[in-house]
């Protein structure tokens, strides 16, 4: 008697998202799965394989362009550990990203600064997506806070030339960088900013709506918000 | 006043956004993913809505996953008819296939085995589609490299079936039908033969690769989306205007979007083929195109 069609449908897709599968050394048929062709159902794997796995590189090319050599082991491993949950590109990227974030726990990064290369690539990813949440009523006018959709990014490199000029050509320097990624109005794509520590401190305090007068800050302060709002890291509650 | 040759244009995609744009006048229609106006980039949304207005738009989903033996996400269904009405589309298609399982996603479309029982699954599902989507609703065939070993049906009496007990309409992905009858053996004009007349309402082109492989009896067409329509599907897509109307044919392109001279060319053999078959239809809505009376800005 034949199984519930569900019963036989997880059967298929858990066996088409196994490293045996994708990677091969699934021998014969698959349980649940008798009288498909192992060969066919190799070749669909690889298929369903290779479109998530183009979803990923789309979000993180740089990162995967620094994994270099290491890119196989960490691909395979990946795939044996996470198993595809959902369709959504930048779902999937983030996916990746805490896979590396763990093996990096065990193993040095390398280079250092992938790691860095790897957040900001997920953050322009998010910013771009990210439509921002409306704004709760309970702010008064005047009132700033953080732009909803930006992301703020303490970073250990340097790493934006290797964004302005390619992996290839960029030296990363080892400091300090606090990074601001946002999707200015009328921007066509998100934006990179490095801020001073001071003004990075100020933006991550930010994050309901805030009475600026409470703020201990200095004299040309209107003009600096006046700024920051026309760059799209600020709100202002009119 | 004569009837209406069927609209002909590309599925939009981002990674040409500007080059479609700067070329809008090439194309009759883009068909839109629903999904990227539902989780796309902030960007990629307001390029998609942009669009409404100055082109005709058809809306095309890929996150249903109609054919998962679980029941439908309505609240999906819910934001699939708000993006079906802001594009100003005609129609709502989606595939006859399943992608995920609870808890395990492949973004690949999976066939159903070919019974009368899930026939009948399916037939309940779809009602449940056009209760929450109030637009046609349309089923897409999809190319497939393997049966279920308990099929008993053909592809063209499974989809009539379905669609003829629920009056869905048929999105004809000609290059699919050419594909599956090459991997598997059947004739693909029989096929179009056996479609109930009326059925087909918009048509998909593509062009695909072969893929050899040691382990496999036979090479096989694979329906990549990255190369230049195949004449013998351009055949089979003139057998198809022979004998059904539909209102748009959308050329599908998803891999080596960097072409777009051969996007071009295959549009200009698309509507080669289409004036080839140049008699009137019938007029319908006196509208632009036939049987889609909103396929028009």
């Amino acid at each position: 008697m034949a199984k519930p069609l569900l019963e036989r449908q997880v059967s298929l897709i858990e066996h088409m998202t196994s490293a045996a599968a994708i990677f091969g050394g699934a021998g014969g048929s698959a349980p649940g799965l008798e009288g498909i062709d192992p060969a066919l159902l190799r070749v669909e794997a690889r298929f369903s394989y290779a479109k998530r796995m183009e979803k990923i590189t789309a979000v993180l090319p740089r990162t995967f362009g620094l994994l270099g050599s290491s890119r196989d082991a960490h691909v395979r491993a990946f795939v044996e550990s996470c198993p595809p949950t959902t369709l959504s590109r930048l779902e999937n990227a983030c996916r990746f990203y805490q896979f590396l974030v763990s093996c990096w726990k065990h193993e040095a990064p390398n280079p250092p600064y992938i790691g860095d290369v790897a957040a900001l690539e997920i953050a322009c990813a998010k910013v771009d997506a990210d439509p921002g949440r409306p704004s709760p009523d309970r702010a008064h006018s005047g009132d700033i806070r953080r732009c909803p959709s930006i992301i703020l990014l303490r970073c250990t490199y340097d790493v934006r030339p290797i964004f302005e000029l390619g992996s290839e050509k960029a030296v990363p320097v080892k400091r300090d960088a606090p990074l601001v990624v946002a999707l200015p109005p009328g921007a066509d794509g998100p934006q990179v900013f490095e801020v001073a520590p001071a003004l990075f401190d100020l933006l991550a305090a930010l994050d309901d709506w805030t009475d600026p007068q409470g703020l201990d800050v200095a004299p040309d302060f209107a003009k600096l918000i006046a700024d920051l709002a026309a760059r799209g890291l600020i709100e202002v509650r009119r | 006043m004569g009837g209406q040759l069927p609209a002909v244009g590309i599925g939009f995609r981002a990674a040409i956004a500007d080059w479609t744009r700067e070329n809008l006048d090439r194309f009759d229609a883009l068909e839109i993913t629903v999904d990227h106006c539902l989780a796309g980039s902030t960007s990629l949304r307001a390029a998609i809505f942009d669009l409404v207005g100055r082109v005709p738009l058809t809306a095309h989903g890929v996150g249903l996953s109609l054919g998962t033996d679980v029941p439908l996400d309505l609240a999906y269904l819910d934001e699939v008819a708000e993006v079906v009405e802001r594009l100003r589309a005609p129609a709502y298609s989606e595939h006859l296939a399943f992608t995920r399982v609870p808890g395990r996603e492949t973004a690949a479309l999976m066939p159903l085995p070919k019974t009368e029982a899930v026939a009948e699954q399916i037939i309940a599902k779809v009602r449940t589609v056009q209760s929450r989507v109030p637009f046609p609703f349309l089923l897409e065939n999809i190319t497939y490299v393997f049966e279920w070993p308990d099929s008993k049906m053909s592809d063209a009496d499974f989809l009539n079936l379905i669609c003829c007990e629920t009056g869905a309409g048929l999105l004809l992905d000609v290059e699919n039908v050419y594909l599956n009858a090459t991997n598997h053996g059947f004739d693909p004009h029989a096929f179009i033969d056996a479609l109930r007349p009326g059925l087909v309402r918009e048509v998909h082109m593509a062009g695909g690769v072969t893929i050899r492989d040691e382990s496999l009896a036979k090479p096989l067409l694979a329906d990549s989306h990255s190369h230049p329509v195949p004449d013998a599907a351009l055949d089979l897509l003139e057998y198809t205007l022979a004998r059904h109307t539909p209102s748009v044919i959308i050329l599908e392109r998803d891999d080596r979007l960097e072409a777009g001279d051969e996007i071009l060319d295959d549009i200009a053999r698309i509507r080669a083929r289409v004036a080839s078959r140049a008699e009137p239809f019938p007029e319908s809505h006196g509208r632009a195109c036939p049987g889609h009376p909103r396929l028009a800005c």
